[in-house]
């Protein structure tokens, strides 16, 4: 009995010491040291002096990147109002599968439109579609949804190539090209231009 | 009472005489007063009688005046001279009479001018007639002076007349008035006087009459003998009271006397009369006689008592009493000298009654010799004869049926100790046999008590052995005792540590499951934090779009566009991180509480355990200190076994040796049977003698 309570013994100065320490770290967190904040600063600094690499390689396209059933795709800035979370989504009765419904974006209504449904993506997985992406061009301006927005970047124009042939159907219709690292670049004109996504339908 | 009787007889009397007297002077202050009124009345009439005869003089005189004047001749004149003398008689005497009366004597010196002037003016009229002629001295008398003066006398007569009749008036009544006071004091004098002597008489014949007939009774009855009355003791102290007491003193003493006489003639002589006096007669009698009755009594109580040496003397030849006591002592001293020698055994002795009728002669005459047909009887018993038959004189002779009783017991007795020998010799020669088969028998005995003896040492050996092994059992008993009440207590401890334990273990999971909701809490936080990156990365996408519409203006906002888009998509890869650090801190904390539980439970078990243990161990130490004690026991009876061992063999020793000693004893026992059965031989000899 004795020689079994030795050998469970807690190492309670142990414990207490971890637990300091722990604190300690806590404390540090808010108040970094002098170091730690020097580095930080140091690795800032080093990112932003870094030149851009493909700065004189010809025209640059401005694009805003993002996910579409886990696939990455982009469109013209040029085209692009805004991007926003997607928040009280009114369905519409009577309307095509691909529009999903409309929006109000600062006053404004705005119809949305699922572009997998549109451009007969499989559904297959869980997708987010909590992002809308506003499309313009004067005359017209919808929405689009998107899973997840990964940003503005720039894509070389000369870099762009042709369609692949796995991008079959409606897709290849609106596509602009597909630059380095499989990013699908969309054609933002020819989206706003479609007549298929406007909708009018008389209910009889 | 403490008058005399001559006082009281005084005092009856006294208040009649006074009463006497008050009468007497009474009646004589009255009679004193009737004639001084007499007299006076008598007075009056002179003084009227006086006036009256002054009033006729003047008339007198005027009457010769008138004569003289109508006729003018001097014989008219006769009584006008012999009126002057007259008149002054009168005046005289009533001078002399009223001499006691102021206002009379006022009047009369009134009258006295008026008869002069009356007189005057007749004289006047007299000489005028005498000298002038008859008309002269009719206009002085028309002229009436003379008859106003003659008015005015008159008045004052009747005035004084009338005077004297008041007086003579209110003396009447006096008298009247005082002969009626007289005659009630009289009148009541004689009734209370007749009362007092009515009331004396009674007083005396209450006072004086009945004592002295109660006396005279009670005297006569005395002498009749009757003492039997009671005399009323009376507190008077005057002759009658003496008289009283005296008789019940002479009642007292007559009665005591009369009470001894009774209590003597009743046997009584312990009364002690004691004579009032040397002259008490009666007294001295009864006290000799007392005394000579008592010397008398005395002498027949010590002969009652058995007293024969008093020696009574006779007081004289006519004293029977004596004279009988002494013959009585006589004759008595004689019979006991009879019964002196008979009680002393001489039965030799010819009594003599004194006659036919002395029954105290004939008894004792009769005894003496009854008591020798017993002893004849007595003397056969004794030289062995038992065949004899005693005849008892009566049923009541005791020593008769006694000596009757005596030979038929002896009779009786002598054929069961006859019979008792037969068989004592009988027993005697099997009591021999027996005793020799003892003897034997002690002597199987003895070598038998020698064996048993050295068995019953090696059993002492064996329990000494097992008196120690017990002894050591016993002390480490209760060694094994303390160290269980030790383990108890032990045990008791570790319940008491186990509940600590549980009860910081029921801390410790609490403090878990707070610390795993703060996670929770921080999980919260955390998922805003990455909400609000998601929301600046949007911005920062917008950003960079207004940034590419402001062209060549735009870059550097694009720059800082892109900046701020990384650094939320660093917030956003910390939140992950945090969120995975939440989630592995809660699985922590569900680890701990697992093992906060497990733990508790481990403890509740211990604690049930170590509560089973502790009874186990108190019921341990129960049977333990019930086996010390047994242990204990087990040792002291051990020891009392050992101590019932060594008296056990020394009995065994007493045992050889009593068996020793019955051997000897048991061949002793058969030599004295021997010998009884030789005295019972004997016995049976002896016994023959007696003729049954």
């Amino acid at each position: 009995m004795k020689r079994k309570a030795t050998v469970n013994t807690i190492d309670w100065p142990a414990v207490h010491r971890r637990m300091k320490a722990t604190s300690e770290v806590l404390e540090r967190e808010f108040e970094p040291d002098p170091a730690a904040l020097t580095a930080i600063l140091q690795r800032r600094a080093e990112a932003i002096a870094r030149a851009p690499t493909l700065e004189d390689s010809g025209e640059l396209l401005e694009v805003v990147e993002f996910v579409l059933a886990h696939e990455r795709y982009a469109l013209e800035s040029a085209y692009i109002r805004e991007v926003c979370p997607l928040k009280t989504l009114t369905p519409l009765p009577c309307v095509p599968s691909f529009l999903f419904g409309v929006v109000n974006v600062h006053g404004q209504i705005v119809s949305v439109i699922d572009l997998k449904r549109f451009f007969g993506l499989p559904l297959t997985g869980l997708p987010d579609l909590n992002k809308v992406i506003i499309l313009h061009d004067g005359a017209m301006a919808f929405g689009v949804l998107a899973d997840q927005i990964l940003g503005a970047t720039t894509v070389p124009l000369a870099s762009l190539q042709d369609a692949l042939p796995t991008l079959t159907g409606i897709r290849a219709e609106y596509l602009k090209g597909i630059a380095p690292g499989r990013l699908i670049v969309l054609d933002g004109a020819a989206l706003l231009r479609d007549p298929d996504l406007v909708v009018n339908e008389e209910v009889l | 009472m403490r008058f005399s009787i001559g006082a009281k007889l005084w005092a009856a009397f006294i208040p009649i005489l006074l009463v006497i007297v008050l009468v007497g002077a009474t009646a004589y202050q009255n009679t004193r007063k009737l004639v001084d009124t007499a007299q006076w009345v008598a007075h009056t009439h002179i003084v009227i009688g006086q006036l009256t005869d002054l009033l006729s003089a003047l008339q007198d005189a005027e009457t010769g005046q008138r004569g003289y004047l109508i006729t003018g001749e001097d014989r008219y004149l006769e009584p006008y001279n012999a009126a002057g003398p007259k008149l002054d008689a009168a005046m005289r005497n009533l001078k002399a009479l009223t001499a006691d009366n102021p206002e009379q004597q006022r009047r009369l010196a009134v009258i006295t001018p008026l008869s002069n002037a009356k007189l005057a003016e007749l004289k006047e009229t007299i000489d005028l007639r005498r000298g002038k002629g008859f008309e002269a001295a009719r206009s002085v008398v028309v002229s009436d002076r003379g008859k106003k003066a003659m008015d005015e006398i008159r008045a004052i007569t009747a005035t004084m007349s009338d005077a004297e009749n008041a007086l003579l008036k209110t003396r009447e009544e006096d008298a009247k008035a005082s002969t009626q006071s007289a005659f009630v004091t009289i009148v009541a004098g004689f009734l209370v006087a007749a009362g007092l002597v009515v009331g004396a008489g009674a007083f005396l014949g209450r006072h004086i009459g009945r004592p002295l007939k109660d006396v005279t009774v009670a005297a006569e009855k005395i002498g009749g003998g009757d003492l039997s009355f009671d005399l009323a003791p009376t507190p008077r102290s005057d002759e009658i009271g003496t008289l009283t007491r005296t008789f019940v003193q002479m009642q007292d003493s007559l009665r005591a006397v009369a009470s001894t006489t009774e209590r003597v003639a009743a046997g009584d002589l312990s009364v002690q009369p004691t004579p009032l006096s040397d002259k008490d007669v009666l007294g001295n009698a009864v006290a000799t006689m007392v005394d000579n009755l008592r010397t008398v009594a005395g002498v027949a109580e010590r002969v009652a008592a058995g007293d024969l040496t008093v020696e009574p003397t006779p007081r004289s030849d006519k004293d029977m009493l004596g004279n009988a006591v002494v013959t009585m002592v006589q004759n008595l001293r004689a019979v006991a000298g009879v019964a002196e020698r008979v009680a002393a055994g001489d039965l030799s002795l010819q009594p003599m009654p004194q006659s036919d009728k002395d029954i105290l002669g004939n008894a004792v005459a009769t005894m003496v010799q009854n008591l020798r047909a017993v002893a004849g009887i007595a003397e056969r018993v004794a030289a062995g004869d038992l065949s004899v038959q005693p005849m008892p004189q009566s049923d009541k002779d005791m020593l008769g049926n006694a000596i009757a009783t005596m030979v038929q017991n002896l009779r009786a007795m002598t054929r069961e100790i006859l019979n008792g020998i037969n068989v004592l010799a009988g027993s005697a020669a099997e009591i021999q046999a027996g005793m020799t088969q003892i003897a034997s028998g002690a002597q199987e005995t003895a070598t038998a008590i020698g064996e048993t003896s050295s068995t019953a040492e090696e059993v002492k050996q064996t329990a000494m052995v097992s008196s120690q092994k017990a002894k050591s059992v016993s002390e480490a008993a209760q060694k094994v005792t303390q160290v269980s009440q030790t383990g108890r207590k032990a045990v008791d401890e570790v319940a008491d540590g186990m509940q600590r334990i549980h009860d910081q273990m029921a801390l410790i999971a609490d403090s878990i499951v707070r610390l795993s909701e703060q996670t929770q809490a921080i999980g919260e936080i955390i998922a805003t934090v990455n909400d609000l990156a998601e929301q600046s990365n949007l911005l920062a996408v917008n950003a960079s779009i207004e940034a590419a519409k402001a062209g060549e203006h735009g870059k550097g906002f694009a720059v800082v566009a892109q900046e701020v888009k990384s650094l939320a998509e660093q917030s956003k890869q910390a939140t992950v991180q945090v969120r995975q650090m939440l989630g592995e801190i809660q699985k922590a904390t569900s680890g701990a509480v697992l093992a906060t539980e497990q733990g508790g439970k481990a403890v509740e078990s211990g604690l049930k355990q170590s509560s089973e243990a502790g009874d186990a161990i108190r019921v341990l130490t129960e049977s333990i200190t019930e086996s010390a004690q047994s242990a204990t026991q087990i040792a002291v009876s051990a020891q009392q076994q050992l101590a019932g061992m060594d008296q056990l063999a020394l009995a065994l020793d007493n045992i050889r040796v009593a068996g020793v000693q019955n051997i000897a004893s048991a061949k002793q026992a058969e030599t004295s049977a021997q010998d009884l059965h030789g005295l019972g031989q004997t016995l049976k000899d002896m016994l023959a003698r007696y003729k049954l």
